[in-house]
């Protein structure tokens, strides 16, 4: 496929193979180190802040007045799951971009760069209020606690930034499209597609949520309808918690098995898993609010369904990494019924921590079909349980598949490449993890079975015989949350020596190939336009129902409240 | 041997079930904008059936298309009005005929048509389902009566904005096929 690019002014011909062999251009090069650095930056100041709440719970550690626990957490919150998330995923799939689709558009690049810029600008503006405790109401901001207007204003910069980069992806796509007809995008694209259309249409309800509050925390309007601000909101928090998976989830199908040396899975099946995780994903926002009231039984009922739906892709997904992973440990002549695992490469922490990854997301995902369940949530609603819930997923599936992918990311973003003691450095820091997050994760469910709250600071109840149980557990939530801390702390020191100090060389972008006898793809996979709309229509018999009953039954609304 | 038709028939049989009916009516949204279209579907699936047994018919009566889109519009606009939903609810005979209409003279003529029509048609019956569908939820959501004897106020707002939604995704549609040629890209 030849593709000719405009680079700024003087025109620069990227073949394919070309930027196979050379490597990604010096440029989009720049974009995806920056976005990394933040990410990393978020993870350091957002490690600190984590184990300064573990130990605070453990009753270790007491708050000095000028620091308030639940500025800690709304700090902790933001940067691990807006701005690590979001900074690693645009990074990863920009550079994904550029070298499937032979580089970025000049203008693409551009758009990513301002969309950079507009979302540490929101950051920024989002971070001042919280420094001044004027902004303590944790990542999710339920009103009626309200934050200081600025807050909110920076959420609407961070917003915007992230979509002037899903539309620089969707004309990135386009245009590939364009310059090769009857071609499918391919695979790792395809997926960056699905999760730039996902940013957009989950991010559209948050946005519509922040523009009512910001007002309210005016005071310009005096009340606000706490349940469709809370309903706005998960449909787009349950979203971005699936955009991260998804992301993690593209590494798995499509850099794992080349890593270890084997072909991909099935591509058709591959593009329907991203499909359909595309489309289902928004209306599970509501098991979040399985205990709100205000939502019918009914309705409570159908969303079960329709967050169990999910569980379908992810189970194929499981199917589909354990049968590349024994067939290609079979080529390579593994044997037995189970024998066949000793011929993968463990020692290769760009195997090792995708994999412990993957295999976390096993307990994980039960916990979560446990949790979606009417009765079950009633257990461990707002309990510690459901901390240890997403450090499971998120800490360890999500972000330890975003620790291996850097070992060979950021090496060949800078022209460098990896040493076999940053290898080292990396299977020592993916054991520590794994242990860390077993045992805080571990003693935050079982804490959380006995009644634990969650973002709680430190309490004793007056010595009530209860509370006074948990603390064995709080102290090895505290010992998790330090092992977890050294973890952070290798990982951001392998990061930067890999995007500065590594020697200089060339660094392959590991993509598998499909099996050789597969059947060609059909083109309906392609067609995007119909995704979307399936998406609204599956949003709108979610969502249509309830958002009336609230408004039209609407309370009488609530006047903000500063609850710190 | 074709399945589909057979599925379809089986659609049809189990949206029949008296429980099942009796619950997709009983919440007005899910009677308009779940049963209607599923039954619609069904007749999308017997389709081919009908298709092998009549294939005359289809080529003599919907040539290029149009009756059968026409047909499929005039149904779906007689099924849209409130006034025939109440009717179905109380009259034996309405329901049979929603039972009928939806599947045979809605489902299966759209099929047929659906291949032979030139993109200037396909694009015309989606702009004028969300022009009809924005109007129709502007009539439910801001009429100030109630419009169905059987259904309460709430339930008509509730489907207004189930209209509202259904049009916005294909406005969607609309600026996606717009701006995306799919014949450039094949
Ligand atoms: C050094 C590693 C980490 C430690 C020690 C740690 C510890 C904690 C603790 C103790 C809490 C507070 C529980 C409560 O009072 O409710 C918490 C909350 C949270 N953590 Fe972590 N965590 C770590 C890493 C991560 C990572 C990697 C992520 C996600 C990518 C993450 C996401 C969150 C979120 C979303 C919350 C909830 C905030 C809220 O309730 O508003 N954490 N963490
Ligand atoms: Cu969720």
């Amino acid at each position: 496929m030849e593709t000719v690019i405009k680079q700024s002014g003087k025109t620069q011909v990227f073949k394919d193979k070309a930027n196979k062999v050379m490597g990604i251009s010096l440029e989009d090069g720049k974009l995806t180190k920056s976005y990394l650095s933040v990410a990393f930056l978020a993870i350091l100041l957002g490690g600190i802040l984590g184990l300064v709440q573990g130990l605070n719970r453990a009753g270790m550690l007491e708050l000095p007045a000028w620091l308030n626990y639940y500025q800690v957490l709304t700090a902790h919150g933001l940067l691990l799951v807006v701005v690590l998330s979001a900074f690693f995923t645009i990074g990863y799939f920009y550079a994904g971009l550029s070298h499937t689709l032979g580089g970025l558009l000049p203008k693409v690049r551009k758009m990513a760069w301002i969309g950079f810029w507009m979302k540490i600008f929101g950051f920024v503006l989002a971070v001042i209020p919280i420094l001044m405790n004027e902004a303590s109401v944790m990542y999710t901001f339920y009103p009626p606690m309200a934050a200081s207007p600025i807050f909110y204003i920076g959420l609407v910069f961070i917003v915007l930034g992230v979509w002037m980069c899903a539309f620089g992806a969707f004309i990135n796509v386009a245009s590939w499209r364009k310059r090769n007809p009857g071609k499918h995008v391919p695979i790792l694209s395809f997926f960056a597609t699905g999760v730039f259309v996902l940013l957009f249409f989950g991010s559209l309800p948050v946005a519509i949520e922040v523009f009512t509050i910001i007002p309210w925390a005016f005071g310009w309007v005096e009340t606000i309808n706490v349940m469709v601000a809370r309903t706005l909101f998960w449909a787009f928090g349950h979203t971005l918690v699936n955009i991260w998976y998804l992301t993690a989830v593209s590494a798995w199908y499509v850099i794992v098995p080349k890593v270890i040396g084997g072909r991909r899975w099935n591509d058709l099946l591959t593009r329907i898993v991203v499909i359909a995780l595309v489309i289902m994903n928004i209306t599970g926002g509501f098991h979040h609010q399985i205990i709100d009231p205000g939502i019918s039984e009914p309705v409570k009922y159908m969303h079960v369904f329709m967050s169990l739906a999910i569980g379908f892709p992810s189970l194929m997904t499981a199917y589909a990494m354990f049968a590349v992973f024994e067939r290609t440990a079979r080529r390579k002549g593994g044997k037995g019924l189970v024998g066949w695992y000793k011929k993968l490469p463990w020692g290769d922490v760009r195997f090792l921590a995708p994999f412990i990854a993957m295999a976390a997301f096993i307990p994980a995902g039960a916990g979560g079909i446990a949790q979606t369940t009417n009765q079950l949530n009633q257990v461990v609603h707002n309990t510690m349980w459901v901390v240890g819930h997403f450090h499971l997923t998120l800490g360890m599936s999500v972000v330890m598949t975003f620790f291996g992918l850097i070992y060979w990311l950021i090496p060949y973003v800078s022209k460098r490449v990896l040493t076999p003691q940053i290898n080292k450095l990396g299977v020592i820091q993916t054991i520590i993890w794994t242990i860390g997050m077993i045992i805080m994760s571990g003693a935050m469910h079982w804490v959380g079975l006995l009644g634990s709250p969650r973002r709680t600071s430190y309490s004793t109840y007056f010595d009530n015989a209860t509370a006074l149980s948990w603390d064995p557990y709080l102290f090895f939530l505290a010992i998790g949350g330090t092992l977890l801390m050294i973890g952070v702390l290798m990982q951001v020191y392998a990061v930067f020596y890999l995007m500065f100090f590594a020697p200089k060389g060339n660094t392959e972008f590991p993509i598998a190939e499909v099996e050789e006898d597969e059947a060609p793809t059909p083109r309906w996979t392609e067609r995007w336009g119909l995704w979307v709309v399936c998406m609204i229509v599956l949003v709108g018999m979610a969502y249509v129902i309830p958002l009336v009953d609230f408004m039209v039954n609407a309370p009488p609304g609530s006047p903000p409240f500063k609850t710190w | 041997m074709m399945k589909s038709p057979v599925y379809g028939l089986l659609l049809l049989f189990a949206l029949m079930l008296p429980p099942v009916a009796n619950l997709l009516e009983s919440i007005m949204i899910t009677h308009m904008h779940m049963q209607m279209p599923l039954l619609i579907i069904s007749g999308l699936f017997m389709a081919k059936f009908f298709q092998h047994r009549f294939p005359e018919f289809f080529s003599k009566w919907n040539e290029n298309g149009v009756p059968g889109l026409l047909l499929f519009s005039i149904i779906m606009v007689y099924w849209s009005l409130p006034r025939t939903m109440d009717e179905a609810l109380t009259l034996t005979s309405v329901e049979i005929f929603k039972f009928i209409s939806l599947p045979f003279l809605a489902g299966v003529p759209l099929r047929d048509s659906w291949p032979k029509l030139s993109s200037f048609w396909k694009h015309a019956l989606i702009i004028f389902f969300t022009i009809l569908f924005l109007a129709l939820g502007w009539l439910y959501i801001w009429s100030p009566v109630q419009l169905c004897n059987n259904y309460l106020i709430i339930e008509q707002i509730t489907l207004g904005w189930g209209f509202i939604s259904t049009a916005f995704a294909m406005v969607v549609y609309l600026i996606y096929s717009y701006f995306v040629d799919l014949s450039k890209y094949e």
